[in-house]
């Protein structure tokens, strides 16, 4: 046997799982996404493009688009943000800094419907401690469609920013204290070494950080789900809840794949280029 | 004697029969035969649950019946039943559903036709609201495990102080609440509490709201708003309600825990609720015990009486069951009167049957069943069709534009009557 057609075989394995996992469903909701079918009503016939010719005018979509495209760009510009400052903190930080480390990752370990319901009760516009810190006054965090997506994207941002300060903090952990001492001896110090060895060095892996919350961010569901299943008036409404209704609520199997198919692919478009940066960084470095 | 053709067909339809049997319902020899029940889990002082199943297992030799617990959400569990029951042979032989799935799932051909399986009788030992909703095409598909009624909950010595009696409309409840809370001048305290998120809460809330004001969701035929204009007034009346301050604000994004509690902490004179919380707000613990009533819900200004919606869950038979004969059984055994007594006593659930209402001995375990009685006779089932949860799913975020002050009640009547009839045209094409 050939080196070549051994190399083939001993990775058949893992094609064969990945296809099976992965295209051969994708496929197959693309190929549901080309018909009209309920089950309920026995309806199953071809559709051709008729759910995306919908979609292009229905309002709901692209309110559901919108609210999306917002979740994601505030929670992940938030996220990476402040996961960077926590990082550079702990990184500064003497003492205890193991503890604080287990206590980041205390609230990114919490399951995310549990995260959901302690907000629930953080936000109730009685009782709740939101409220309570902010001097009693009852604000209506998740019943007014103004303050609904921003109460859950506060939720977010408190969820997963460990986890992008976890992946800083790692690198930074890495970066050897003696490029500091060199620039301190150049005479860069402060904010020139963080422009000129730090934030070069971390960059890199905030991009990394940056692509995971942004994949998560677009297919954001149990937090708007739990707490406001989509409202105020759709006003938290996110692509992958309205397909979630179609698919699951309402049994329009067609329907709420092309609606999946359409946050897959633009899933696929965000990874492709963030990976092309990646990449790019990668060369240029 | 019959002729001997007839002997012969007769000796060969026992043989078929044998023969089916041995192929469909195996014989106690080759193992026992295992039921598969799932149902979500029964919350309440203690499970009744498997005392019932071991009952039925004695009464049937050979039989084990193996109960599944399902997750506590509505909405996952009907994503359980739908994938599975979707994607072919399913793992379970009876089921729990929800009241407003059942024609649904008739529809689909999930569950088993019920109607020569269960004697009239039978039938008719339960409330109408709760048969009705299970009989689709004139058939019957479910039998009634347990039931729900909307209810206003309301505080009986607040009332009392200010020599009030519980509202019988809406503009009543409005005025009690100003002189009660004129009188308490404790702004802690709130007026009237409901359940007005994007939900299927929210949905049963603008439901009984239509009712109250003598119209309904849907016609005869199917079509939306047949009195528009009584339901822009009843939607108006429930956003006016957070508009005057006589419920806050946040009953916008309120279910019923987030409504029960502080009702419960007694910071709330009215609450539309469920009868769970009539035990809860009985605990020797609680704030209210004692001093929270219950009444029919009010009515609005063109409805004659007001009206809960009724609920609860429903037993039905997987349509591939290969144990159909025993599996009716096992429904018909957990919906009779024996096994909702047992319910009633250990779990704090209402039975599905009048008779028990009137029970002397269950009376002395829940005193709260007489008083129920009148509240379920007068409810009404959501609107009956199976493609209700897309009616409500399409509908629900109108409505709560309507709550939170987005949009005008006519504006949300117009666009909630495009989508549905949207729908109905892509579904009846």
């Amino acid at each position: 046997m050939s080196d070549r057609r051994l190399g083939w075989l001993l990775l058949a394995p893992a094609l064969a799982l990945l296809g099976g996992l992965t295209v051969y469903p994708a496929l197959w909701v693309i190929w549901l996404s080309l018909h009209y079918r309920v089950p309920v009503f026995s309806i199953s016939r071809w559709a051709g493009l008729a759910h995306y010719a919908f979609l292009v005018v229905d309002t709901r979509f692209w309110n559901a688009a919108g609210v999306t495209a917002l979740f994601t760009v505030a929670s992940v510009a938030l996220e990476c943000g402040l996961g960077l400052s926590m990082a550079l903190g702990l990184w500064g930080q003497r003492r205890a800094r193991r503890a604080a480390v287990a206590l980041l990752l205390l609230a990114w370990a919490l399951p995310s419907v549990v995260t959901a319901k302690m907000f629930e009760w953080l936000y109730h516009p009685a009782g709740g401690l939101v409220n309570f810190l902010l001097g009693g006054r009852p604000i209506n965090w998740l019943g007014d469609p103004l303050l609904a997506l921003p109460a859950l994207i506060a939720a977010d941002v408190w969820r997963t920013t460990p986890f992008v300060a976890l992946l800083c903090y790692a690198r930074l952990l890495t970066i050897p204290g003696e490029l500091y001492e060199a620039a301190e001896v150049d005479g860069a110090a402060g904010v020139q070494a963080f422009a000129r060895i730090t934030w070069p060095l971390v960059r890199s892996i905030l991009l990394v950080a940056l692509l995971f919350r942004t994949l998560d961010a677009l297919r954001a569901f149990d937090l708007m789900f739990v707490l406001t299943g989509g409202g105020p008036a759709g006003s938290t409404e996110t692509l992958t809840v309205y397909a979630y209704r179609a698919l699951f609520q309402t049994l329009q199997v067609g329907f709420g794949s092309a609606i999946g198919v359409v946050v897959f692919a633009l899933v696929m478009v965000v990874a492709v280029g963030y990976l092309r940066m990646i990449h790019r960084q990668e060369a240029g470095a | 004697m019959a002729p001997r053709p007839a002997r012969a067909a007769a000796a060969l339809a026992v043989l078929l029969v044998l023969l089916a049997g041995g192929c469909h319902e195996r014989p106690p020899a080759d193992g026992p035969i295992t039921l598969v029940f799932k149902h979500a889990k029964i919350l309440g002082p203690a499970d009744p649950v498997p005392g019932l199943l071991r009952r039925f297992e004695a009464e049937h030799p050979g039989v084990r019946v193996q109960s599944e617990a399902l997750t506590w959400s509505s909405d996952e569990q009907h994503q359980f039943y739908v994938i599975n029951l979707e994607g072919g042979s399913p793992p379970f032989d009876v089921m729990m559903l929800d009241v407003i799935w059942v024609p649904e799932f008739a529809r689909a051909g999930w569950i088993l036709d019920l109607t020569a399986r269960v004697p009239a009788a039978e039938r008719d030992a339960h409330f109408a609201s709760a048969i009705e909703p299970a009989v689709q095409d004139g058939r019957l598909w479910a039998l009634p495990w347990f039931m729900n009624v909307g209810l206003l909950y309301y505080r009986r010595d607040l009332l009392a102080k200010y020599g009030l009696a519980p509202p019988e409309t809406y503009e009543e409840l409005v005025r009690q609440v100003r002189v009660v809370q004129a009188g308490e001048r404790d702004r802690r305290l709130d007026g009237y509490l409901w359940q007005g998120k994007q939900y299927e809460g929210g949905m049963v809330n603008v439901l009984e709201a239509l009712w109250a004001n003598g119209t309904r969701l849907l016609d005869e035929q199917g079509r939306p708003f047949p009195e528009p204009e009584r339901a822009r007034e009843a939607l108006a009346f429930m956003r006016s309600l957070i508009e005057r301050g006589v419920s806050p604000a946040w009953v916008t994004a309120a279910d019923e825990e987030l409504t029960r509690r502080p009702f419960g902490d007694g910071r709330a004179i009215f609450l539309r609720g469920w009868p769970y919380a009539l035990d809860l707000f009985e605990l020797p613990d609680s704030r209210v015990r004692g001093r929270v009533g219950v009444a029919p819900m009010p009515r609005l200004p063109h409805g004659r009486v007001g009206a809960a919606s009724t609920g609860g869950a429903h037993l039905a038979v997987s349509a591939r069951t290969r144990h159909a004969a025993l599996a009716v059984e096992l429904v018909r055994f957990l919906t009779g009167a024996a096994a909702q007594r047992a319910m009633t006593e250990g779990a704090a659930l209402r039975p599905s049957r009048p008779a028990l209402y009137r029970d002397a001995g269950l009376i002395a375990r829940d005193p709260t069943l007489p008083a129920l009685l009148p509240l379920i006779l007068a409810g009404h089932p959501r609107p009956i069709t199976p493609y209700y949860l897309m009616l409500s799913t399409t509908l629900q975020p109108e409505f709560s534009a309507v709550l939170v002050g987005r949009k005008s009640p006519a504006r949300a009547i117009r666009d909630g009557t495009a989508q549905v009839l949207h729908l109905q045209e892509a579904l009846t094409r």
